[in-house]
């Protein structure tokens, strides 16, 4: 019992410590928050460099370590040109993009060429039907990138995405965007009417 | 040529999708050409091409090459891009949000060999041909056949999860439904038989009126006919009144007694086919579907169809008649007056049906809006000790409140619709009957020609009749709702029993009497869909009474292996055989019943504790059963249930304990003596006293058996007469624990030096 003591004190006397100690600044919630954000966010774009392969990948290079890597978009409704995530082959995360228009003109042309295909889906220009099915919902739309026809379950609503507009996904996982319902031509929109507020 | 075989996954493709049902033949043509006659194995549809616009590329693969097809730019016919296999060094899939992008590469720092982008839609097809390019990088060749179902299946896979069946014509369904009447043809007649004799009955009182006004009220009146000429007439035709109305309820009580009792027979008989169908599918299909789904399918759709069957269809056909009575009725009355009543009629039915679309658009906007409602209350009741714990109890309040509201606006909008909707069309009702009116009265009082050309009687039966126009155009404004109903409702459950069970017995099955439990893997291939495998060439011969512990990663293959075992699913290549017969040939239920499974979650099924120990061998005697739960462990605690082994347990029943649950299920293996026992993970969710418990049970039971016995704690498989470590698809070790320990490099040594250092 007394040996127990003298190795491991209780975990209240350790906070008292670090409370008292050189690291109490340090510690304060606001302060620490503060801290790791700046310094590691600009050490991380810091000398990067990204650069597309003739083979199509995007590669990275910072100091010494230079590796393939996918971006990943952290909020892409929110902020689509913020906080893009590198990543490398092992899923880890290699550097963490803050903002676009911090990186070098040619990488940031790689990088967007990137996230273009990445962040890549069908936006509707038009839609030509909607109709009712058993468990599943039909629908016949154009899209800027040509005619489509695809399904959703009838139970999954087309939802609205914080960036605006209006996102649908069809029961294979494809994304269909709608940016503004408003902008429509009216048959289309009497069609979608139910679904937008 | 090949023959085109046709699937229902073909259907699905063809009508939900806007791309080819299949790789075009002039295409496969010329590919098999380029390759000097070898097959096309697999292919997909890349359907982005390079500037994300939809397209039409297909990448096909065959046993040497893999080929990328685009239409032609500047001629007919296609331009073809054909890669050597032997070239390829590395397959990279980039997935986006909606798009993928396939690269195909050669040696590094060279430009890629070829690249396709393709939507979510198109994933499953390619992620088939990226296995077999892969497997080929790691040495292992694996030659797919029947690439056509291959490409249909996946593409039409996302669409059948959500919709098995394709739609089929509204009709074709409602007449498969009505050929469930046939075994009940004669209530059938007579129910409608009845029906229309009540239909036509009524349009009897009316015209009666009009008769008895003109030919016995008006002439005794005016003083042309005397009381006693035409008082027999009176009196016959209140007779007659009589008579109508008698024969009328008669006809009510026949056909209400007939028809809602056969559509209960009828839903009778669609429950009991479609339960005994759920039994005979496959484990597959229920991993498909939601057990909410079909269990709603069995009650509340064939509830629906009792509904349609017993009242709709008559509903509707009657009216129908009826309106076509009325109308001829009116018109030989008096054509000029029956036309004003009748002409408008079509458009009557025709706004009750567009009031019925758009009060379908409005709810299916309020359904929306209700959902979110919903969704904070299945988000915030179960959450609540985290609503509690950030203190968000008056935002949760507010998002509540601002959708409740919201969802009250659209009911409000729905009731404002048709609240309005309905007494205008009776007022357009009412408006024929001015008209009726308005036109009888000139002639009526004769003050176009001096004499009356219309009598008092025809006008009162018209003002008669105009009333019965009401009920049924309400019905024939509805009918698209009631078919559509019922169609859905038909279809989920035509759904359920046109899925073929995929285990099915050969013609003459063997019986193993007993089975004596020797198992041999040879060279045994599985995968759950097709292409990708979870079991690759597995072999090994397990001798009656072994036990065997299954290790390895999860994922790794081992409950397959033991669901092979049990013939839930049959091998894709190799064969399985049972004292030497090959398990497909076995009677499945026989053999089923000589097998015996003690899951990690044990299922018990609402009954006595009795009930479920007997589950499997129901003649088994008191004492049996007291003996397999003493060997069980479980006699002691089930002693100590108020009602001993007649204690009602499982859903809504008293609630045992994991570890109690387990040992009832061993019970209950122990009772049904199996010649081969498979012990899926058996242990692992219950603390260290109960696992002893547990464990000394399963050592009764194992003995003398054939055991499989899956176990993440090794320390449960000491008794294991050898071990097999299964990983990434195959048998990667087998030996005795002692042997295993010996490999310096082993996979078992490895895990055992893990558990050994967490312990």
């Amino acid at each position: 019992m007394g040996a127990g003591r003298s190795t491991r004190p209780a975990a209240g006397a350790v906070e008292v410590t670090m409370k008292r100690g050189p690291y109490a600044e340090a510690l304060k919630p606001t302060a620490r928050r503060a801290a790791v954000a700046k310094s590691a966010l600009e050490a991380e774009t810091a000398g990067l460099r990204l650069e597309r392969r003739i083979d199509g990948q995007l590669w990275a290079t910072r100091g010494g370590d230079r590796r393939a890597v996918w971006v990943r978009r952290c909020f892409p409704w929110t902020g689509p040109t913020r906080y893009v995530s590198l990543r490398d082959d092992d899923e880890k995360e290699f550097a963490l993009v803050r903002d676009l228009n911090e990186m070098d003109a040619d990488s940031r042309a790689a990088l967007e060429e990137a996230l273009a295909e990445a962040g890549f889906l069908l936006r509707i220009a038009r839609i030509l039907a909607i109709d009712e099915e058993v468990e599943i919902r039909n629908w016949k739309v154009d899209t800027h990138h040509g005619r489509r026809t695809f399904q959703t379950r009838l139970d999954d609503w087309p939802r609205e995405v914080p960036g605006g507009g209006l996102l649908i996904r069809d029961v294979a996982g494809d994304l269909y965007h709608v940016p503004d319902p408003s902008d429509l031509d009216r048959n289309s929109r009497e069609l979608l009417w139910a679904f937008v507020d | 040529m090949m023959n085109q075989k046709h699937t229902p996954n073909h259907d699905i493709i063809a009508r939900y999708t806007d791309q080819p049902q299949r790789l075009p033949v002039e295409l496969r043509a010329q590919i098999e050409a380029a390759w000097g006659g070898r097959p096309v194995q697999l292919y997909a549809l890349a359907d982005l091409d390079a500037s994300m616009r939809l397209a039409e590329l297909w990448v096909v693969l065959g046993p040497r090459h893999v080929a990328i097809a685009r239409p032609g730019v500047t001629r007919e016919g296609w331009d073809l891009l054909s890669i050597d296999r032997s070239r390829i060094r590395a397959v990279r899939e980039s997935p986006g949000l909606s798009g993928s992008t396939l690269s195909i590469l050669g040696e590094p720092d060279d430009p890629a060999l070829g690249v396709v982008r393709f939507t979510n839609r198109q994933r499953r097809a390619f992620e088939n041909i990226k296995f077999v390019l892969e497997q080929q990088l790691e040495g292992r060749t694996i030659e797919p056949k029947d690439a056509d179902r291959q490409y249909a299946e996946s593409v039409a896979g996302p669409i059948k999860e959500a919709q098995a069946l394709v739609a089929g014509h509204r009709m074709a369904v409602i007449w498969r439904l009505l050929a469930y009447l046939r075994p009940y043809r004669r209530q059938v007649a007579i129910g409608m038989g009845a029906a229309a004799v009540i239909t036509l009955v009524s349009l009897v009182p009316p015209y009666l009126a009009g008769f008895l006004i003109d030919r016995v009220v008006r002439p005794v009146q005016d003083g042309s006919t005397g009381v006693a000429a035409v008082a027999s007439i009176a009196w016959l035709a209140v007779a007659s009144m009589a008579v109508v109305y008698l024969v009328r309820q008669a006809g009510a009580l026949v056909r209400l007694r007939m028809l809602s009792v056969l559509g209960e027979w009828v839903a009778r008989d669609l429950r009991t086919e479609l339960f005994e169908h759920l039994q005979r599918l496959s484990l597959s299909f229920y991993s498909r579907k939601k057990t909410g789904s079909l269990i709603t399918r069995v009650s509340s759709d064939t509830d629906r169809l009792w509904e349609f069957l017993a009242f709709g269809i008559v509903d509707v056909s009657l009216s129908l008649v009826m309106l076509v009575g009325l109308s001829v009725v009116l018109i030989s009355l008096d054509w000029r007056l029956g036309l004003v009543m009748t002409v408008p009629v079509p458009f009557f039915c025709y706004a009750i049906f567009l009031h019925g679309e758009r009060i379908q658009q409005l709810f299916l906007r309020a359904w929306r809006k209700w959902s979110r409602v919903t969704d904070v209350l299945s988000d915030t009741i179960p959450g609540m000790r985290v609503v509690k714990a950030f203190n968000q109890e008056d935002r949760e309040a507010g998002r509540f409140h601002e959708r409740n509201d919201d969802v009250t606006d659209e009911f409000s909008r729905i009731h404002h619709l048709w609240t309005t909707f309905w007494p205008g069309l009776m007022l357009a009702v009412h408006g024929t009957t001015v008209a009726v009116w308005a036109f009888a009265l000139p002639r009526l009082l004769g003050s176009a020609t001096g004499t009356p050309t219309l009598s008092a009687g025809t006008f009162v039966s018209f003002l008669l009749y105009t009333t019965m126009f009401v009920a049924p155009i309400e019905i024939i404004g509805q009918m698209a709702r009631i078919m559509n109903r019922a169609t859905t409702s038909a279809h989920r459950v035509f759904e359920v029993l046109d899925t073929e069970p995929e285990i099915v017995d050969v013609a003459e099955p063997v019986r193993l009497e007993p089975v004596a439990g020797h198992v041999t893997f040879e060279n045994v291939t599985f995968g759950y869909d097709g292409v990708r495998q979870v079991l690759r060439g597995v072999s090994f011969e397990v001798e009656p009474g072994e036990m065997i512990g299954l290790v390895g990663p999860s994922g790794g293959g081992k409950t397959t292996v033991i669901n092979l075992i049990a013939r839930f699913y049959d091998v894709t290549g190799g064969e399985i055989r049972i004292d030497g017969v090959d398990i497909k040939k076995l009677d499945t239920g026989h053999y089923r019943r000589q097998i015996g499974i003690v899951l990690q979650e044990p299922y018990l099924f609402h009954g006595t504790v009795l009930d479920n120990i007997r589950y499997g061998t129901p003649e088994a005697s008191l004492g049996d059963v007291i003996e397999a739960a003493r060997a069980a462990n479980a006699h002691d605690f089930i002693c100590d249930l108020a009602h001993g082994y007649d204690t009602v347990v499982g859903e809504r029943g008293h609630t045992l304990s994991g570890g109690e649950r387990q040992r009832v299920s061993i019970a209950r293996a122990i009772l049904h003596d199996p010649r081969i026992l498979i012990l899926d993970e058996a242990t692992s969710a219950v603390d260290t006293e109960t696992e002893r418990n547990i464990q000394q049970a399963l050592d009764r039971l194992v003995a003398g058996r054939t055991v499989f016995a899956i176990a993440h704690r090794l320390s449960t498989l000491r008794k294991a007469s050898r071990l097999f470590v299964v990983e990434d698809g195959v048998l990667k070790e087998t030996g005795t624990h002692q042997e295993l320990l010996q490999k310096p490099d082993g996979r078992y040594r490895k895990l055992y030096q893990l558990q050994r250092e967490l312990a």
